[in-house]
């Protein structure tokens, strides 16, 4: 196999890599924070003196249960419960929907606690100093806390993202071929180490993007100092 | 007060989730759908796609292998389209009962498995063998006492080395798995291990060409066969699989694309599907 022939494969491999990657922080970065909102929702009821909040007591077990299990299994339920739970046939497309689903669901749990940790960093006076200058509660969120929210959890949510290029692999689990697997197939059939160190530059360098661009935002960001 | 109604909920919690699990197995025996020859216009071949030379990427990119060419060939003669799908292999059988492929075709041993899949008659003789590093010592079985020995997780040799060879195993001083055989090689060549137990002719196209660093021990560690594993019930695609390698046989067909891969340990005096 030449050279060219290997790049080209690693090549597709690693769009399919990216695919997982941007569809994955297309939905998580939102679903995260409303997940962090649920997490952090006071409404409840007493019972025998003690205040219970379902809402956030669900929540809370999602969380649980997204970090508590592995990717790789989430993904195998996934994708197989249509068929084994319900008695659905899987199609073609059912593999990578699988995967993009269970990408989602368990880097949300991930970006919720980091938005939370950030939200609730934000010192209350800020809140009722908004609220004396007549904002409103969303007003207040969006102009007042969240830019310094997104400020904060830059670093943490570099490392989570990070870790998301390297998850891609697990998509095998299901038969989803992402880069790593091409490598893999590659280093089976041509007896060389090549693949690897190539898929192994392929994914450090996207890193390294991936680390420029956030510290970039960073920097961005750094326009004032509290 | 407050840890005791918090108990009481998580224990609550956890009780809905057992449910929920439960009634997701009981609905377990849905009907498979066992589609006849007839309307069949496609043939899906799950195979672990680090498997040569049955089933692996060639020099061009593309899948290719001894099996896959089989397969693609009983495709064209029946008018269905083939479509080679790369599987995890530990999770073959989720993908073969969720109808995700329709066969196993991938030098599948037929031993131990007899009751798990409908076969069809095995086509292919092979032998679990033992590769050594050649300079290590060891000769025979004898000579693994004491020593760290590899194989893949849920192939054949594991499944031998656990069962009627289990005897064997205990003498080893570790029988571990590994998910694929190159980091088998890999660990092999390095020292990880000292030995690797694996299929007749994978270990020949593994070792082909590195016969100073790799040894196959003469003695084998069982006589074996390969088949075509289908979804149990779905005689029909066995059946026209089954007459359809016949076919391929008498004319000569099978024969060449033994050729093709005889470099690669493939030899047609394995060949062992009975003639119609």
């Amino acid at each position: 196999m030449d050279v060219s022939t290997m790049m080209g494969m690693l090549g597709n491999g690693f769009v399919a890599t990216l695919q997982i990657f941007f569809l994955t922080l297309l939905g998580a970065l939102p679903l995260g924070l409303l997940i962090a909102f649920l997490r952090m929702n006071t409404k409840g009821f007493h019972l025998r003196g003690v205040k219970i909040r379902p809402i956030s007591l669900i929540t809370q077990l999602y969380i649980s249960i997204m970090r508590g299990t592995p990717l790789m299994l989430q993904l195998f339920v996934i994708y197989f419960a249509p068929y084994y739970v319900f008695g659905q046939q899987l199609t073609e497309n059912s593999r990578f929907t699988a995967t993009i689903v269970a990408f989602i669901l368990n880097y949300a749990a991930y970006f919720a606690e980091i938005y939370r940790s950030g939200i609730q960093s934000i010192p209350r006076g800020q809140y009722e100093a908004a609220q004396v200058l007549g904002y409103s509660r969303a007003q207040t969120f969006v102009r007042i806390i969240l830019p310094q929210v997104v400020k904060r959890i830059l670093p943490p949510m570099t490392n989570e993202i990070i870790t998301l290029v390297k998850d891609t692999s697990l998509a095998f689990a299901i038969g989803f071929v992402e880069m790593f697997t091409v490598a893999k197939s590659i280093v089976a059939s041509q007896r060389t180490m090549a693949a690897f160190i190539a898929a192994g530059v392929m994914y450090y360098v996207f890193n390294l993007l991936v680390a420029f661009v956030m510290n970039h935002i960073e920097k961005k960001m750094n326009y004032y100092h509290d | 007060m407050n840890k005791k109604i918090m108990r009481t909920i998580v224990i609550a919690c956890a009780l809905c989730l057992c449910i929920g699990a439960l009634s997701g197995c009981a609905s377990n025996a849905s009907s498979s759908s066992s589609s006849s020859t007839t309307d069949r216009t496609k043939l899906v071949v799950g195979f672990d796609e680090d498997f040569p030379p049955y089933g692996y990427v060639g020099d061009d990119g593309q899948f290719t292998g001894f099996d896959l060419d089989l397969a693609s060939e009983v495709a064209q003669r029946n008018g269905w389209t083939i479509e080679y799908k790369p599987i995890n292999w530990d999770a073959k059988d989720l993908e073969l009962s969720s109808g995700s492929i329709d066969c196993i075709w991938n030098g599948f041993t037929i031993e131990g498995r007899e009751d798990g899949y409908q076969w069809t008659d095995p086509y292919m003789d092979n032998s679990q063998v033992v590769v050594v590093r050649k300079d290590s010592g060891i000769t025979s079985l004898s000579d693994l006492a004491g020593k760290t020995v590899l194989a893949q997780a849920d192939s054949a040799a594991l499944h031998l080395l656990q069962g009627d060879q289990a005897e064997l195993a205990s003498t080893f001083k570790d029988l571990k798995s590994t998910p694929e055989y190159n980091t088998a090689f890999m660990e092999l060549q390095s020292g990880a291990v000292d030995a690797v137990a694996i299929d007749r002719p994978v270990a020949k196209y593994e070792t082909a060409g590195q016969d100073d660093t790799y040894m196959i021990l003469d003695e084998p560690l069982s006589s074996e066969h390969y088949g075509v594993g289908c979804l149990l019930g779905n005689t029909s695609l066995t059946e026209t699989i089954e007459s359809t390698l016949q076919d391929m046989d008498s004319d000569g067909t099978v024969a060449s694309i033994c050729k093709k891969y005889a470099d690669q340990g493939i030899s047609y005096d394995d060949w062992i599907l009975p003639a119609k």
